[in-house]
């Protein structure tokens, strides 16, 4: 029987594995574009590091949060991609990391990903996500006088937008 | 005082955090104004007349769409997620719709697929137009292509309405196709005006791009490197004008874009003018594309049936807009209202380029480099 060589979506798979076999425990082939990666959110400045120097990831799309109070949990969503290596462009790779949600803490990756920090700025103040290290983790779309808590929040409702 | 300015150095930290001003600056608040486009404000603080350090203060027209997407059915987000651009329309409303088509497994047919296609490039068009009026004709002080631009977007803007039903606002794609198919006559119509656009460009090329005086201001202003670009996260018309060839229709193609034949004009300079030339170039290429596309129109349905739950799942769709890379991600979660909306567009991704654009630079060159960027403060508040 022929063995199969490893797609290119799986081949990038297998080096963060075989780079971070503690933090990277599964991952998500969806289609031909996207993979996305849970990983320990302790160790993404190194996998950030890996990304960009090593298989060529040096941009975020954006930043993420998901709320999900149901697991007592948020999630960051790092959309990464390449613009300087042609053959994995259309990829984007969607880096995972879970957060308690009492407090949601993770290291800034704006000292790897310069493009992550307004994302960051966005998700700091939307979901309360506090980005250590980032240089400027400021409000940065909600009014100067607005107190409460962070909006995107789902306990967070307007009842008078409607049913959720 | 700056006697020698350098711009090829970082930028300097933002405003908010730095600590100590030094005694010949002064702090200006740029703003919040609306120049043309939506109400923004720029902190800058300036040394003589040059810019130190920029930071970007937006959020005047913040309205939380991602909140309000959470508390609206899949079909009555069509309307309410083109509302951040809408000069830009059909590539808001198409990038939502993307994800949700992919979880409900719905497959659009190819003649929806072509009648999308030719409505985004009418849009790329009109949208360029818009910017080419404002950003560029009234920053630079150039009134007369404000008048032409804006007299010849208002011919696309008829046609869209011919089609779609609207002039702007066109909620033309739910999920599932477009909601009407070419209407009689809008073929031989579009056809003309094509013919007369493209003439038009020329004028264009004659009294904007090629004047002396446009060039004198927009050369070598603003200047972002290739290599800043990629580390910035640059998209869209910014991206290839600092030399890289990134378009979302070629690298994950989407529509009809993949039988199509087209190009993605690019140039090196990354200065203000290489990005006006980039978006003149590209209005060309949509030509193009739209004739193709008429002549290559497939018979058949239009749309599918879409259902109206959105399934459990997430999925990632993206388009390239006018303004670069739209990237959308829809979590679903069994009901017909999506669980979560992450928009991710170009407006918002551009902004980290500002205090790298405007770094030592002349206060009065500051209109033209923001104009270069075709920034779009609602889009990128959202």
């Amino acid at each position: 029987m022929a063995i199969q060589s490893p797609t290119r979506e799986e081949d990038l798979v297998n080096k963060l594995k075989a780079r971070f076999p503690e933090a990277i425990k599964s991952s998500k082939i969806e289609g031909k574009h996207r993979i996305t990666i849970p990983f320990d959110k302790d160790k993404l400045l190194d996998i950030a590091q890996f990304m960009r120097d090593e298989l060529g990831f040096d941009h975020v799309k954006g930043v993420a949060g998901v709320d999900d109070p149901t697991h007592k949990k948020i999630e960051v969503l790092y959309f990464t991609g390449s613009l300087s290596k042609p053959e994995i462009e259309d990829l984007i790779v969607i880096l995972q990391a879970e957060l308690p949600r009492d407090n949601p803490t993770i290291a800034s990756a704006v000292s790897v990903w310069e493009s992550s920090h307004f994302h960051e700025r966005e998700t700091f103040e939307m979901f309360g996500v506090k980005f250590q290290g980032h240089p400027d983790l400021r409000k940065l779309l909600t009014l100067d006088n607005w107190e409460g808590p962070p909006p995107m929040l789902k306990d967070i409702k307007f009842p008078e937008m409607g049913q959720r | 005082m700056i006697t020698n300015p350098d711009q090829t150095k970082p930028p300097a930290p933002s405003i908010a955090i730095t600590a100590a001003k030094e005694p010949s600056t002064l702090d200006v608040s740029v703003g919040p104004q609306h120049p043309g486009s939506g109400h923004m404000r720029i902190l800058i603080r300036v040394d003589g007349d040059y810019i130190v350090s920029v930071d970007p203060d937006i959020g005047y027209v913040h309205r939380g769409c991602e909140k309000i997407a959470e508390y609206r059915t899949a079909v009555s987000n069509v309307p309410h997620l083109e509302r951040p651009c809408i000069i830009d329309a059909i590539h808001l409303n198409w990038g939502y719709v993307l994800p949700i088509e992919e979880l409900q497994g719905v497959v659009v047919p190819p003649r929806g697929q072509y009648i999308s296609t030719i409505a985004a490039e009418m849009n790329r068009i009109m949208s360029h137009l818009y910017w080419l009026a404002i950003n560029a004709g009234v920053f630079s002080g150039h009134t007369t292509i404000f008048m032409y631009a804006f007299g010849d977007r208002d011919l696309f803007i008829e046609l869209a309405e011919m089609l779609t039903g609207a002039r702007l606002t066109y909620s033309f794609l739910p999920p599932g196709g477009p909601r009407r198919d070419l209407p009689a006559g809008f073929q031989n119509r579009l056809l003309k005006l094509l013919d007369y656009f493209e003439r038009r460009l020329v004028e264009y090329d004659r009294i904007f791009f090629s004047n002396p005086l446009v060039i004198a201001r927009a050369k070598g202003v603003g200047t972002l490197k290739r290599e800043e670009a990629i580390k910035l996260g640059m998209t869209g018309p910014v991206l290839r004008g600092s030399g890289v060839k990134y378009d979302v229709r070629k690298v994950e193609p989407y529509g009809a874009y993949a039988d199509l034949d087209f190009e993605i004009p690019t140039f090196e300079e990354g200065d203000s003018y290489a990005r006006f030339l980039v978006r003149f170039e590209e209005m060309k290429q949509s030509i193009k594309i739209i004739r193709q596309a008429l002549e290559k129109m497939p018979k058949g349905p239009i749309a599918r049936k879409a259902p109206l739950i959105i399934p459990e799942g997430e999925a990632i769709g993206r388009v390239e807009s006018s303004r670069g890379e739209l990237t959308y991600m829809v979590k679903g979660d069994n009901s017909d209202k999506p669980s979560r909306v992450k928009i991710m567009n170009g407006s918002f991704r551009s902004l980290i380029a500002f205090p790298y654009l405007l770094r030592n630079v002349h206060v009065a060159d500051m209109p033209i480099i923001y104009g270069s960027l075709d920034y779009w403060p609602l889009e990128a508040d959202r």
